[in-house]
């Protein structure tokens, strides 16, 4: 099993929707797949219409393995599981801080789904805290969706140093444009500037009105409109991945 | 692991609609949406021994793809791709998938045939909650079963399957639908498959190669070889279509194997029944196995067919196919010579016979048949020690050269010995008798691999003799005669030592704890 996180700093910056999605996409093509939301706000639970049970807390998940597995829910997507975030997920970093090795923890937990699921992806809530560091050494690949602004680069940077100064492997780090707007020019610049630096991804998410509507939806956009931009830009998206996580052949 | 919650079957008198369950089942809010509605043909299948069920999997044909399912959870654990719904098919056949490995360990060598054609009409529906989300899957199907002309039932079922994380959702639509009162059962995947079995007028475990006849110790003698000999009868007769339609080549063995075993009852067992009669009958049955000999012989060389090319290098391969061609004709001129022979009136009188011999339910007279009136135990502990001894006189009898003659010899009192064990198995407990036949069974595999490996050289010679001019093919059977040959001469060697270690201390204690009665 391999584990993909979508994951960034700063908000907003697409992560659900390129999680939602990537997510449905491997399970067509990898089932079976998990969908793993990390953020209390629940919004990619809520793409899919489920609710955590009520019996269901952070508690529970920090006890993993088989606390998760009789949580898991099925979507209305063939070979495509979710494990729904609850709002009790917003005091996660603080417990985790009281297990013994929080930054491992993640990964201990998902040990035994690996049975089960040939992807992983992780939806996470915007910040740099303690879970996100258990959730760096839980994935295998961390995808950075990236508004092509002067800011998100910055806080790109963050990350890195990040990295750097705890001497964890950025490797896995590969950032891609999102929300990309062709017509301005600071988007075309920007994403100019960084198309060859090594990590990044080519291909970029437009932005697509089609997305936004994925609320209404409450569907992952590559299965109810395959054939809109944002759809195909994910595909792609998806096959660039494949070739990371070394699926292909 | 990751699991499909199960899916219950509640049978009803009549297809549902989905008004009664809108208006009867659902909560406030909930609906149902139509997911697909089919009409197609349905198939299970398994071996004429069960060997699918047995190891608790059902094989199901449906939607064009056959699906090995765990018969108690009703869990898909393999599927592949599958055209129509033939009458059998081999597992070696399938493409390559997890299915056909599983397949083929449970029996590659029995065909697995349509146990029961089905007409189903299935409507599926999404059951969507409050959310519009989906909670489970509620099918509405009926089952027809074709091929039964007169009197077609007709199974009518509303099957639910929740999706994984909504089963105590789902509960109360569970709990509302087994009172409904157009609902008469609720059943779970097994339940359902042994009904469906039991409409098709299958015997769910009807047929098994073992022998398995329970024997009073007590009974008589001629009791007992009249149970002995009406379950052979029975495989004999339980056999004769497979042979007939030619589903695979285990149907004649245990054919044959039902005749021998016949034979021996009568053979051994002599002085229990009327000389006369014993003496009909045994000819009849000799003459009966020989002609069923030709075509076995053709089935075990196809078998080999595989084993034959995989030791001849791959130059030389090509020069079996004739041969094997050749092979496989002469089998079906011998095939449809034996079905035609197992239909014909002639056999039809025997059989009936036979039966009217086995019928006889009278003891016969006393002073006649002396030996009839006498207890099972009795006869089993003589006749066991009987053949016990004889074959470690002639073993000991053995030259140091270990001729041909003096092996094959040996094997028939083998044989014999086994026979009377299986036989007899019954009245003993299970651990006196299992150590025993595992110590014979070492000695006859060791005689069976000589034996079998100078049969093949022997026929392989002759079909050197009818093809003159192909030199591969020559030196194919050179190759193959040399495989065989050595295997004949290692088994020859090993002989020795086979034999000395079951002419040994423990087994002689093994056999004499059975004999002495205590075991019983
Ligand atoms: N390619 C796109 N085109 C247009 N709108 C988009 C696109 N991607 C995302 N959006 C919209 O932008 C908003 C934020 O996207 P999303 O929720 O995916 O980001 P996020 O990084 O997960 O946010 P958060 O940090 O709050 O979890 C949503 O309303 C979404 O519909
Ligand atoms: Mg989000």
């Amino acid at each position: 099993m391999k584990a993909i996180a979508l994951y960034s700093i700063k908000g907003g910056v697409g992560k659900t929707a390129a999680a939602v999605n990537l997510a449905y996409l491997s399970s067509r093509f990898f089932p079976p797949t998990l969908l793993c939301d990390l953020d209390p706000q629940g919004a990619s639970s809520y793409y899919f219409r489920i609710s955590a049970s009520k019996k269901y807390n952070s508690g529970k998940f920090l006890k993993g393995n088989k606390k998760i597995y009789s949580n898991i829910k099925a979507t209305d997507f063939d070979n495509l599981d979710l494990l729904p975030s609850d709002f009790s997920y917003r005091n996660l970093d603080i417990e985790l801080a009281e297990e013994k090795n929080p930054q491992r923890k993640l990964k201990k937990n998902i040990e035994e789904l690996s049975n089960d699921y040939q992807l992983l992806f992780f939806d996470s809530p915007p910040n740099l805290t303690l879970l996100s560091e258990s959730l760096f050494a839980a994935s295998d690949i961390i995808l950075v969706p990236l508004i092509p602004t002067t800011l998100s680069i910055r806080t790109f940077m963050q990350l890195k140093d990040f990295f750097d100064a705890n001497k964890l492997n950025s490797s896995k780090i590969r950032p891609f444009f999102s929300m990309v707007e062709k017509q301005k020019k600071l988007h075309r610049d920007i994403i100019n500037e960084f198309r060859n630096t090594p990590g990044f991804l080519t291909q970029t998410i437009p932005y697509n009105s089609e997305v936004e509507k994925m609320g209404l939806y409450r569907a992952p956009i590559n299965a109810v409109q395959p054939n809109c931009p944002a759809s195909k830009a994910y595909l792609h998206l998806w096959e660039e991945v494949t070739k990371l996580t070394e699926l292909q052949g | 692991m990751r699991t499909i919650p199960e899916t219950v079957y509640f049978r009803t008198k009549s297809t549902l609609s989905p008004e009664t369950l809108a208006q009867q089942i659902l909560p406030a809010g909930w609906i149902l949406t139509l997911l697909s509605s089919t009409k197609e043909q349905q198939a299970f299948y398994d071996t004429f021994e069960w060997h699918a069920f047995e190891k608790g999997v059902a094989v199901q044909k449906k939607e064009r793809i056959l699906f090995l399912i765990d018969i108690n959870s009703g869990q898909k654990s393999a599927s592949v791709s599958f055209q129509g719904n033939p009458l059998s098919f081999f597992s070696e056949t399938l493409p390559d998938s997890l299915l056909q490995t599983k397949l083929c360990s449970l029996s590659n060598i029995r065909a697995f045939s349509r146990l029961c054609l089905l007409n189903t009409l299935t409507t599926s529906y999404r059951l969507l909650d409050q959310n519009s989300k989906t909670v489970a899957i509620i099918a509405v199907e009926s089952i027809q079963l074709t091929g039964h002309e007169r009197y077609q039932e007709e199974i009518h079922l509303l099957a639910l399957t929740p999706f994984k994380g909504y089963e105590e959702d789902t509960t109360p639509i569970h709990q509302s639908l087994s009172s409904l009162e157009a609902v008469h059962s609720v059943l779970n995947f097994r339940e359902l498959f042994l009904l469906v079995m039991k409409c098709a007028k299958q015997r769910v475990q009807g047929y098994s190669a073992k022998f398995l006849t329970k024997l009073h110790p007590d009974a008589t003698i001629h009791e007992s070889a009249l149970l002995l000999l009406e379950h052979t009868f029975s495989v004999m007769l339980l056999n004769k279509n497979g042979i007939k339609k030619n589903i695979d080549s285990e149907f004649l063995h245990d054919y044959r194997v039902a005749l021998r075993r016949t034979r021996s009852i009568m053979k051994l067992l002599m002085g229990i029944f009327n000389e006369r009669e014993n003496q009909y009958f045994l000819n009849l049955f000799r003459t009966l196995g020989k002609r069923t000999n030709d075509l076995r012989d053709r089935d075990v060389y196809l078998l080999r067919k595989k084993s034959y090319c995989n030791s001849l290098p791959p130059n030389l391969q090509p020069s079996l196919i004739p041969f094997f061609e050749h092979i496989a004709e002469s089998r079906k001129v011998f095939h449809r010579r034996l079905s035609r022979y197992l239909s014909s009136s002639d056999y039809q009188v025997s059989l009936n016979e036979w039966e009217g011999f086995l019928n006889q339910q009278t003891l016969p007279d006393v002073e006649r048949t002396h030996q009839g009136s006498r207890s099972t135990k009795s006869v089993a502990l003589e006749t066991i020690k009987r053949a016990w001894k004889k074959l470690l006189r002639r073993g000991r009898q053995i030259s140091r050269e270990t001729t041909d003659t003096e092996l094959h010899a040996l094997r028939i009192d083998c044989k014999k010995l086994r026979y009377l064990l299986e036989f007899f198995a019954s009245i003993f407990q299970p651990d006196a008798i299992i150590p025993v036949i595992r110590q014979l069974k070492e000695l006859q595999e060791n005689l069976g691999a000589f034996v079998d490996a100078s049969v093949q050289i022997h026929f392989l010679h002759q079909q050197l003799e009818l093809i003159h001019s192909d030199t591969l093919f020559a030196a194919s059977m050179g190759g193959l005669m040399v495989t065989l040959f050595q295997k004949k001469e290692e088994a020859r060697l090993k002989f020795n030592k086979t034999f000395t270690s079951f002419d040994h201390e423990e087994t002689s204690q093994l056999f004499h704890d059975l004999l002495t009665g205590s075991s019983l």
